[in-house]
């Protein structure tokens, strides 16, 4: 790195984290996530049923290869198998399946299989059947009984899409929606800091004495590498509380059933990682054009609204988003420079970008961060004496 | 080379506007040079195009036979401008040591140190800039302006808003650099303090040369008078 350049990303994250509103922003995000989830899971776990019985309109179908269910339970045992069973349910003839294997003892498993639209994380219909082994077993002790009584086995929730594809869209989407909240948090958190860090100097009528010891160019540089080294601090402070409070509550019902459910799309996963340095490259560049265009901070605030508004755009329309085929507004969305970080990921994350879209939209955005940031460097250097209010003529008026 | 700067042929228009026509002039090394005229005759034009803020419709502006790089370290040029400013949230250290570096100071809180102490702002260090007053702001900006003991110090109305115990620190430190053979120009609206400093200048009008030369010379042209019966003559009836 440049000599200049780094000296001045020193001085810039130095001071920023010396500031203890850097560190409030930081911490306080979390703690309200955190308080967030206390609330809910303190107050609402006693909405959800996580031991839900079975209701008269609800068709249950159970294959029990390993033997275990008393002649009472006749009524729901099939005689086919686990491929059968799964047809009952994409058939619509069963509402819920269970499948115990021959190996229940050792393998402590039952596959359960239902409709599912993507959305029902938090479904405990599986639970049914520790309900009904429960009651099973206290008629007759056995070893596998023990297990039964304890409910010492798991529920691998299976859910099956409506077309009866398998399915488990929103399981796979988690990691990489998670990759597109960081930067949305990126954009609340950073576009200001990116503001007043581009126009201090002019607004401090500073300029003209840094500018006789660095040059535009490696000042500018300098600072968009800071603002990106504390967004990652930031975000490193925001999302390490968030994992440790997951992994202490993993035994937690609704936490193990949110991890069960999570799903690993490397190509998802892959895109997004990339969608998203590119994405915060556009925004550290759009930010900083619109704050070398004006000469304080108040002004910089104004226009910038609009380019935000444009870039988060794509989240009002996420119902949109989530179908399996993109319609107009979608496509739209993703190929308008600013809105397109978001509709990438979110049609990412949905599995509706294929990899020509992909790459045409990497592509895309990775020429606007690179003409924003040039952009920024041409008109700071041509504005950083200028220290009058920057109105476009028709405002004026 | 004894120039240390050198304007050949300089024009400036903003839009429609000429600022500058044609105006050439050197600076010798270690010579203090006025740099004079009413306000809009195009000084500070001429100094922010010498810096490179401006890029010149024709002509040449350079300092040591180069445009001037602010990275350069052969050539430390030391500017106070007339709009001057600090970091105002940052402390008093971190500010002169943040300019310190860049203008490659090897050791830029001993210097920075040195140079508080004996402005009487060693109590100062640590406050944050927004706290301290006009007059202290002043001395921490002349400082980052002499840091680096800079071959051309680049003064535009150096004295503007100083009080009268700053303005005598300015002069001692002006005649220091100019002792260590530092070249200096001096834009300045107060004829006293050019009869007193400067070697040689140049009155500017609606960009143009109007006088230029030893002060001697100057006043030779106007027939014996003073530098302020001078700048009267030939600003007479503009508005100051």
């Amino acid at each position: 790195m440049n000599n200049m350049i780094g000296k001045v990303a020193k001085f810039e994250i130095v001071r920023q984290l010396k500031k203890p509103a850097f560190w409030a922003a930081a911490i306080l995000i979390p703690l309200f996530i955190g308080g967030i989830y206390f609330i809910s899971f303190v107050f609402g776990s006693e909405d959800v049923n996580m031991n839900p019985t079975l209701d008269e309109n609800t068709k249950m179908a159970i294959t029990d290869e390993a033997g275990i269910l008393g002649p009472e339970m006749g009524q729901y045992i099939i005689n086919g198998d686990k491929e059968y069973g799964i047809q009952m349910v994409k058939n619509g003839e069963a509402d819920l399946y269970f499948y115990i294997p021959a190996d229940f003892v050792e393998s402590k498993k039952v596959d359960f299989y239902h409709i599912s639209e993507g959305l029902d994380l938090f479904n405990y219909d599986g639970n049914i059947i520790k309900g009904i082994l429960a009651q099973n077993a206290a008629m007759k002790v056995a070893p596998v009984d023990v297990i039964s009584l304890m409910g010492d086995f798991e529920v691998v929730d299976n859910k099956l899409a409506a077309d009866g594809e398998d399915a488990n869209a929103l399981g796979k989407a988690v990691i990489p929606i998670a990759i597109l909240v960081v930067f949305f948090m990126f954009i609340a958190l950073f576009g200001n800091r990116f503001l007043m860090a581009t126009v201090e100097e002019k607004e401090n009528r500073i300029s003209e004495m840094i500018l006789t010891a660095v040059s535009s160019k490696h000042l500018i540089i300098g600072k968009i590498i800071a603002m990106l080294v504390l967004g990652v601090i930031q975000i490193v402070v925001l999302v390490v509380p968030i994992l440790i409070l997951v992994f202490l509550n993993r035994d937690n019902a609704m936490v193990s059933m949110i991890l069960n459910s999570i799903e690993i799309d490397p190509v998802a996963i892959t895109m997004n990682l990339i969608l998203f340095v590119a994405s915060v490259f556009l925004y550290a560049g759009t930010c900083v054009f619109v704050g070398s265009l004006v000469s304080t901070a108040r002004d910089a605030s104004s226009f910038i609204g609009p380019a935000i508004i444009a870039m988060v755009f794509p989240m009002y329309f996420m119902q949109l988003f989530m179908l399996s085929e993109p319609g107009a507004i979608v496509y739209f969305l993703t190929y308008f420079p600013l809105s397109a970080p978001i509709a990438l990921m979110l049609r990412s994350s949905f599995g509706t970008l294929g990899t020509v879209e992909f790459t045409i939209g990497l592509i895309e955005v990775t020429i606007c961060a690179v003409i924003a940031i040039r952009l920024a460097v041409i008109t700071f250097q041509k504005n950083a004496i200028n220290f009058e209010s920057f109105r476009p003529k028709f405002l004026k008026k | 080379m004894k120039n240390i700067v050198e304007v050949k042929n300089f024009k400036m228009r903003f839009g429609n506007k000429i600022v500058i026509s044609d105006l050439s002039f050197e600076v010798k090394k270690g010579e203090i040079f006025g740099l004079l005229g009413s306000n809009g005759s195009g000084k500070t034009t001429t100094l922010r195009a010498l810096l490179g803020f401006y890029r010149p419709t024709a002509g040449e502006l350079l300092i040591d036979g180069k445009k001037y790089d602010p990275e350069d370290s052969s050539v430390v040029v030391g500017y106070l401008p007339e709009e001057r400013g600090l970091y105002r949230k940052e402390t008093v250290i971190d500010t002169m040591i943040y300019f310190g570096e860049l203008k490659g100071l090897k050791n830029p809180r001993e210097w920075s140190m040195k140079y508080l102490k004996r402005v009487g702002l060693l109590d100062k260090v640590n406050e944050k800039v927004e706290k301290l007053s006009g007059g202290q702001q002043q001395k921490i900006q002349l400082g980052i302006t002499i840091m680096g003991n800079p071959k051309l110090l680049v003064l535009d109305e150096p004295t503007k808003g100083f009080d009268p115990m700053n303005r005598k620190l300015l002069m001692e430190i002006i005649d220091e650099l100019h002792q260590k053979g530092a070249a200096v120009i001096l834009i300045t609206h107060y004829m006293d303090e050019v009869e007193k400093l400067c070697d040689r200048a140049i009155l500017l009008k609606d960009g143009k040369a109007r006088a230029y030369g030893s002060i001697a010379e100057i006043k030779k042209e106007f027939g014996g008078k003073t530098l302020d019966q001078i700048f009267v003559e030939i600003y007479g009836g503009e508005d100051e």
